[in-house]
């Protein structure tokens, strides 16, 4: 068995990973994936807390932030579709009339 | 005629709301449950006309069929009226086993509070304001009075209002207003504690002000409605003193626990409690238009007819009448009262009697056919102040037979008052409306409207021939006011003027000055009221619109007549029953319907002999003078001055015409002279009562006024500005950190979480 600070260590690693992505990046699907990173890193740490106390409650909650984080990207995509379908771009940079 | 009929067959209309009453009672209601109709059907009805009225105004089935929202006004109170008479039903029913027991049905606590006391801890019980129904004989009186003329004045309306090319599209408002007046006088009548009495006088006088100001763009009818309001409202910022009153004495204003509980009584501090009750009477002064507060009952007339007849003759003026009767078990020493009170019974009959010689003075001079009814009215109402004022006193000196007579007296000669006024004010308006319809017909468009006024008297006369049934209804109901003996009035307004004297001769001098102050205006009523019928209906005609006055109104008559047969006739029957000593019984000894203890014919003799013939000598002499100076001398002069027969080739119908020839026979008097002195101009302007309290105005409450709009402009709005205009700049700074960046969002949401969870580490460790 895997100790679980192990998988929380993967965690924290993931969700810098994706929190740098979704800095540093100006395609917006891309910010979307390291969103997505950050998401999962949290589901992580839903399954080592559950390991580490027992009980079945991280489970359910990871199974659920599954299927939100499924229609969240669904979501995602659409408004990068309508973003694009009007504003020719997908870039964040360029993504800016909504600035004071 | 078939006009007519189609319109009578619009009450088809009104016949779902003449059911409920029998379904609930097949339901196995309780009549005494059934009050809740009372109040909830009118409630239901009057959003129900006004939002109906907005959406449908000008649709030919809201306006030919249901006449504006008049016919669903009329059916809603047609279930208050007919839930009414089940409960004045069952009462009898149940009276001679029960006596006068008090159906209460208390249905749910409103308001339930803790009291603070003054050492900051709760005391022990908790105060609850409850909302329930209270029915002694006092109720059941005014609650028929309102019911009955609210439904028939309603009527009366739909021949009034919808005919008049002036109110079309706006008779929904009418009706709704009309309709929620109701169920604030039902309301009020029906209350179990001071409290809800309160709230419905106020939707009273909400209505009145609505209802007076009716006609709003006319600058004198604004000016009306305006006065009353704030006239009014002097007098119940007193009452409501004398409420707070009553609550520190009593520490509840529920009737069962004010009335019923000796214990309370016993400690009460009789200083305290007449300060509360004189606030509460100043309440009623206001109400009740009596002096001091008297001023705005005339300008009110300038409401439609029918908002006259019932709001300011007929049940709302009666308010003021109903909260002083609602005083005696306060007073009445022989069932725990407290003593000491007398001289609150002294204040109310002085008040009263002031009021009534003073308004039937002013109407001496009135031309204004509404104006001299409001003198009336005024005047009539001070007879029923004076006989309570007696009454109180009576109660308070252990008198306990007189105050019952008085008292009951001061009920019958409200109940009197209400139905002959309120059918003279029906019988004016019908007056009015035909007049004006005539003057339209006669000068159509010529357009000197301007300097027609269709309710002056000295552009009718001689109308006897033209309206029938107008001048039939009028002459009974004149009669019924001045007390022409074995009609209406006379009956009560004897008892009042007898017991009155009977307080000054045996007991307390100082009653002398409301006694003689009544038995004047008893003349004097009988001049004023006789010579607004002579100047109307006798005599020549003085304009050439009366020849072409013609009674054809729909919906007018049936009200008229049904009124004229209980003026006539209703004070007689009451007589015969005892109704003066019935009427007082819910605060005396039960069982005093003389019904249940004698046949018929004692009881005949026994109120013929009370009426005509007291046992007290002084009394028969007091009795007699009234009859002489109201039936005699007051007609003849008025006929003298203004009588006469009618125009060559007119005739009247008989039941007015030897009216009309005897008042001929008296020739006429000239008082060109009398009118151009300086009592007649006094009179004229009102006793100058309005010019002095406008100038009591313009000195105080306007610099006040002015002072309070200043700083109202600058300090207050000033704050205010100032608070906005700082969220504005302030806005304008934190708006630039928002770029439009999404990495910049980002940034903020992680360092915005970062620090949260830094600041629960912080507490956390």
């Amino acid at each position: 068995m895997i100790d679980p600070s192990w998988i929380a260590g993967l965690g924290v690693i993931l969700f810098g990973i994706g929190l740098i992505g979704a800095f540093t990046r100006k395609n917006a699907i891309v910010v979307l994936m390291c969103i997505e990173v950050m998401l999962n890193a949290a589901n992580l740490n839903f399954v080592a807390g559950t390991m580490y106390w027992g009980g079945s409650d991280g489970w359910v909650f990871t199974a659920i932030a599954i299927a939100i984080a499924a229609a969240e990207v669904a979501i995602g995509l659409a408004i990068f579709l309508s973003l694009y379908s009007t504003q020719e771009t997908i870039s964040l940079d360029e993504a800016n009339i909504l600035r004071n | 005629m078939s006009e007519i009929k189609s319109e009578a067959g619009l009450l088809v209309y009104i016949l779902p709301f003449l059911a409920i009453v029998p379904l609930m009672h097949n339901q196995g209601w309780d009549s005494s449950e059934s009050a809740i109709l009372i109040v909830a059907v009118p409630f239901v009805t009057f959003p129900v006309i006004l939002v109906a009225g907005q959406l449908y105004n000008g649709h030919d089935t809201w306006k030919n069929k249901l006449k504006e929202g008049g016919i669903l006004a009329l059916g809603a109170l047609g279930t208050s009226l007919s839930a009414a008479l089940w409960i004045v039903y069952d009462y009898f029913d149940a009276l001679p086993d029960f006596g006068d027991q008090h159906s209460i049905s208390q249905w749910l606590e409103w308001v339930s509070f803790d009291l603070l006391q003054s050492d900051y801890t709760l005391a022990a019980e908790t105060n609850i304001l409850g909302v329930g129904v209270w029915v002694d004989s006092v109720t059941l009186m005014l609650l028929f009075v309102a019911t009955f003329l609210c439904f028939l004045i309603c009527w009366f309306s739909l021949g009034y209002m919808n005919t008049d090319p002036i109110n079309e599209d706006r008779n929904h408002r009418f009706y709704g207003e009309f309709v929620l007046f109701a169920l604030g006088m039902f309301g009020m009548v029906l209350a179990d504690n001071f409290l809800w009495l309160f709230i419905f006088w106020e939707i009273m006088g909400l209505c009145s002000y609505l209802l007076i100001g009716f006609y709003y763009w006319k600058e004198s009818a604004a000016y009306a409605a305006k006065k009353a309001f704030l006239t009014t409202r002097v007098g119940d910022v007193f009452l409501m003193v004398g409420l707070f009153i009553l609550y520190d004495i009593y520490g509840s204003l529920e009737f069962s626990v004010i009335f019923h509980d000796p214990s309370l009584h016993g400690t009460v501090d009789s200083a305290k409690l007449f300060w509360a009750l004189l606030m509460m009477f100043i309440g009623a002064v206001g109400k009740s238009a009596q002096f001091p507060l008297h001023v705005w009952l005339p300008d009110a007339m300038e409401g439609p007819t029918p908002v006259s007849a019932l709001i300011h003759a007929a049940t709302m003026v009666n308010a003021g009448l109903y909260l002083v009767a609602r005083m005696v078990p306060f007073v009445d020493v022989g069932h725990h009262g407290v003593p000491g009170l007398e001289d609150l019974g002294l204040i109310i009959a002085y008040v009263g009697g002031i009021t009534a010689f003073m308004a039937a003075a002013i109407a001496f001079v009135q031309n204004d056919i509404k104006k001299v009814l409001a003198y009336s009215t005024m005047s009539q109402l001070a007879y029923i102040f004076t006989g309570l004022g007696a009454a109180l006193w009576f109660y308070n000196h252990d008198e306990h037979h007189a105050a019952v007579v008085v008292f009951g007296a001061s009920m019958f000669h409200l109940f009197n008052h209400a139905m002959a006024k309120g059918m003279l004010f029906m019988a004016s308006g019908s007056v009015i409306h035909e007049v004006h319809h005539a003057h339209d017909h006669l000068h159509h468009g010529h357009g000197d409207h301007e300097h027609f006024d269709p309710q002056d008297m000295r552009n009718m006369g001689g109308l006897a021939s033209k309206m029938p049934i107008t001048a039939t209804a009028m002459m009974v109901g004149s009669m019924s006011i001045i007390g022409i003996p074995l009609i209406g009035g006379f009956w009560s307004k004897e008892g009042i003027i007898a017991e009155t004297w009977l307080a000054a001769l045996d007991h307390e001098p100082l009653m002398i000055g409301p006694a003689i102050l009544v038995i004047l205006t008893a003349g004097m009523t009988g001049f004023y009221m006789s010579r607004m019928w002579f100047m109307t209906f006798a005599g020549e005609p003085k304009s050439d619109v009366v020849a072409h006055v013609h009674e054809a109104t729909p919906w007018i008559k049936e009200p008229l007549i049904i009124l004229t047969v209980i003026s006539a006739l209703g004070g007689i029957a009451f007589a015969l029953l005892g109704a003066t000593d019935y009427l007082s019984s819910s605060y005396g000894n039960a069982g005093h319907l003389k019904l249940h203890e004698s046949t018929l014919v004692e009881s005949v003799i026994y109120q013929l002999e009370h009426a005509f013939l007291p046992e007290n000598q002084n009394l028969r002499l007091v009795g007699w003078t009234t009859i002489l100076l109201s039936f005699i001398i007051g007609p003849v002069f008025a006929a003298r001055i203004h009588g006469g027969p009618l125009a060559e080739g007119e005739s009247a119908t008989p039941a007015v015409s030897w009216l009309v020839r005897i008042s001929g026979k008296f020739g006429s008097q000239d008082v060109s002279a009398l009118s151009e002195s300086d009592l007649a101009e006094a009179l004229e302007n009102r006793l100058y009562f309005d010019d002095l309290y406008e100038g009591l105005l313009a000195k105080t409450v306007l610099p006040m006024a002015a002072f309070a709009a200043w700083f109202d402009r600058n300090v207050i709005d000033g704050v205010i500005k100032q608070i906005e205009s700082n969220s504005v700049s302030g806005s304008l700074q934190i708006r630039t950190i928002t770029t439009g960046s999404a990495r910049d969002y980002i940034l903020m949401a992680a360092v915005g979480m970062l620090s949260i969870i830094a600041l629960i580490w912080g507490i956390g460790s």
